[in-house]
């Protein structure tokens, strides 16, 4: 009798975690797919952090991970490097100021060679 | 609780547990799935769309070749830029002959999901695509493709075909069973000789082994019909399995789609544009008829019956020649009937006498007036009277020289000529028609009364239309019809009066739908009309629409696509033959 309970609230509330996290995410970016993972884009300023995560939006060590961020700032694109950081974070400094939410797109590739892509609209 | 109400939860529970799945793969997550191959015979491919783009990418022998169109028209984009992120930075594609650009690419060899990042740059426009390409592993495909029929699902088939093939034997009378009918007869004559007398018993005996044996394998080898080879059921049958590099052909999938490479669709000039409601007004298709503008044409005619002869220049104005108003197009000279030519005889005899009698006086009376004998105004009345006389005898002359001629009553070309040198041309009958190419008008007959007749197109037999502008229309009825006067606005050249056109003219009544281009739409060998919608890259699906009439080149989508959609307007019959 528990489980079906526990199936049904778990369900609940894996909609409403998914619905929440369409908008943004945990450390107040935006959240797109990469392949296997989630990865959440900050830019602030010339920094661009990237968090990245697995389906269950639990923190993926970024060691081992390399990235590239490419962000179109004023109808140019820009290409920010991105090197592991502390925790799931990923950063990587722009040459000039990023605005408020850049388009563009994260490129990962994993410790095992793996690519995942993220699209930013 | 009771047993139902907790069957009822656990049902509910079951229910969201389901739905939740779902939900969790939300929009666009499909984590590392990988996309199944459209067919097995073609290429895996990669494609990325944007508000601007459509990115396919194909990775093939260490090549990375990449195909840019716009997304919305599917033209395809020359002379973009597209960078794509390699291991080892940065690379521009170059440019390739057939329209696409190439990377080498030798990292893309290795099986896997690969997700490139290309940064397109065509123009102002800048763009950053994400592309995910599957390498299939060639072990494992090879591996994997004679398990494909599963082992359950095929050995299901084999046995009611076995089923099959034995009550099929049964209702043909099958050799085979025949033969082994036959065996066993011949064995018992044999036996049956073997008992009765034992003289060449074993003669006999080898003979029926022969026979036997003979017989025997081959009823067996009828009888079992596996060996090894395999099943032949159409739905069983392994596509054939082709090199990658050369399988990309357009061709209609199992659910009714049709996969179309880029390269193809280059070469069909496949277009698209996106579907939009709007409201149109209806319009009525009406017959129509080219006919001269009223005030810009016009008919020479003989006023008196006469002979025709051309103008000062010599030449009757051909059919095409060019004239102004008031050219003199022919000239008519009116006969002298034989009783006229006596009576003009006579008057002229007369009027001569008359002159003679009258110079004579006029001359006495000059000699007269100087001595005073004579009064001057009795001179003056006879100078006047014969003045008067001399006008009448010129009259009488220049009557029977002076011709009618005929002039262009307005601007125009000869559209009709009847004139012949020497033709006796009755009075009232048409000579030359004028018309002026550029102002033609449109007579329709309409069965309903239009009354805001604006925007009506009329459309010719090869396809073009033609603006058309309301003039008026008749009340007066016309086999059961009104006639509608439309002048011919724009380019009015390649018409001929007397042209039959269809008429689309505009009614008050709004519709609203999808306007699409009359070749979007495509009637499918069963008569359906349908449209093909680019779903991919380079997936293109037939969707049965309802069209209504909308006006010469376009046609109202009422039923069956919605807004937002890219249909297929250039090429689509092209697409409704890929089998």
């Amino acid at each position: 009798m528990i489980l079906p309970r526990v199936t049904l609230v778990a369900g609940l509330l894996a909609a409403t975690t998914v619905y929440a996290h369409e908008t943004s995410g945990q450390h107040g970016g935006r959240v797109a797919d990469a392949g296997k993972f989630h990865v959440e884009l900050v830019a602030k300023g010339e920094t661009v952090d990237v968090f990245v995560s697995d389906e269950g939006q639990k923190p993926v060590p970024a060691a081992g991970f390399k990235g590239t961020a490419i962000l179109v700032v004023g109808g140019k694109p820009t290409r920010v490097p991105l090197e592991p950081a502390d925790g799931n974070r990923l950063t990587g400094k722009a040459a000039a100021a990023l605005g408020d939410s850049p388009k563009g797109a994260v490129q990962l590739t994993g410790p095992d060679g793996a690519t995942a892509s993220g699209k930013f609209n | 609780m009771s047993t139902r109400f907790a069957a009822a939860l656990r049902a509910v529970a079951l229910l969201a547990a389901v739905l939740a799945g779902p939900a969790l793969a939300h929009e666009g997550h499909d984590h590392g799935a990988a996309q199944p191959p459209v067919s097995k015979t073609i290429a895996p491919r990669g494609e990325a769309l944007s508000d601007a783009f459509e990115l396919v990418a194909i990775p093939r022998d260490g090549t990375l070749t990449l195909f840019l169109d716009r997304f919305r028209t599917n033209e395809p984009v020359p002379g973009a830029t597209i960078e794509v992120e390699t291991p080892d930075g940065p690379k521009v594609a170059t440019a390739t002959t057939d329209g696409g650009y190439a990377l080498p690419a030798p990292w893309l060899s290795k099986p896997g999901r690969h997700e490139l990042l290309a940064t397109v740059t065509a123009g102002d426009a800048v763009d950053v695509l994400t592309v995910a390409v599957t390498v299939p592993d060639p072990k494992v495909a090879a591996a994997a493709a004679p398990a494909k029929p599963a082992p359950a699902q095929a050995a299901l088939a084999r046995l009611s075909e076995v089923a099959h093939d034995v009550r099929e034997r049964l209702t043909a009378k099958d050799p085979a069973l025949v033969a082994a009918v036959a065996v066993a007869f011949l064995l018992g004559v044999l036996v049956t000789a073997l008992a009765r007398g034992r003289r060449g018993a074993p003669a006999v005996a080898l003979v029926a082994i022969g026979i036997t044996i003979v017989l025997g394998t081959a009823a067996f080898a009828h009888g079992d019909e596996d060996h090894g080879a395999p099943v032949q059921g159409a739905a069983l049958i392994e596509p054939r399995q082709t090199t990658p590099a050369s399988s990309d052909l357009a061709q209609r999938l199992p659910d009714g789609s049709v996969f179309v490479p880029k390269p193809t669709q280059r070469l069909l000039v496949l277009r698209t544009t996106m579907t939009e409601q709007g409201s149109f007004h209806r319009s009525v298709e009406l017959p129509g008829r080219i006919i001269p503008d009223p005030n810009a044409s016009g008919v020479v005619q003989s006023s008196v019956g006469g002979r025709l002869s051309p103008p000062p220049s010599g030449l009757f104005p051909r059919l095409g020649t060019k004239v102004r108003k008031g050219d003199v197009l022919a000239t008519v000279t009116p006969p002298v009937q034989a009783v006229d030519v006596s009576d003009m005889r006579q008057r002229q005899g007369e009027l001569d006498q008359q002159i003679a009698i009258v110079e004579r006086r006029v001359e006495r009376f000059r000699k007269l007036a100087t001595t005073g004998a004579v009064a001057q105004t009795q001179l003056d009345d006879a100078v006047a009277e014969l003045n008067g006389l001399h006008d009448r005898r010129a009259a009488l002359d220049k009557i029977r020289q002076q011709p009618e001629t005929l002039v262009a009553p307005v601007d125009g070309v000869v559209a009709q000529a009847t004139a012949v040198a020497g033709q006796m041309a009755a009075p009232g009958a048409m000579v030359f028609q004028i018309v002026d190419p550029n102002r033609l008008w449109v007579e329709a007959l309409s069965f309903d009364a239009l009354t805001a007749a604006q925007n009506a197109t009329a459309r010719l037999a090869d396809g073009r239309a033609l603006k058309l502008a309301y003039q008026g229309t008749g009340l007066a009825d016309r086999n059961q019809a009104i006639p509608v006067q439309f002048a011919v606005q724009g380019d009015a050249s390649g018409l001929r009066v007397g042209q039959f056109v269809t008429v689309l003219a505009g009614t008050d009544t709004e519709q609203s739908g999808l306007a699409l281009p009359r070749a979007a739409v495509v009637r499918t060998g069963n008569g359906q009309d349908v449209v093909y919608e680019h779903t991919t890259a380079e997936r293109f699906e037939a969707r049965p629409v309802r069209v209504e009439p909308l006006d010469g080149g376009r046609v109202l989508v009422a039923e069956g696509i919605g807004p937002g959609k890219r249909v297929v307007t250039q090429g689509a019959e092209l697409l409704d033959q890929v089998r």
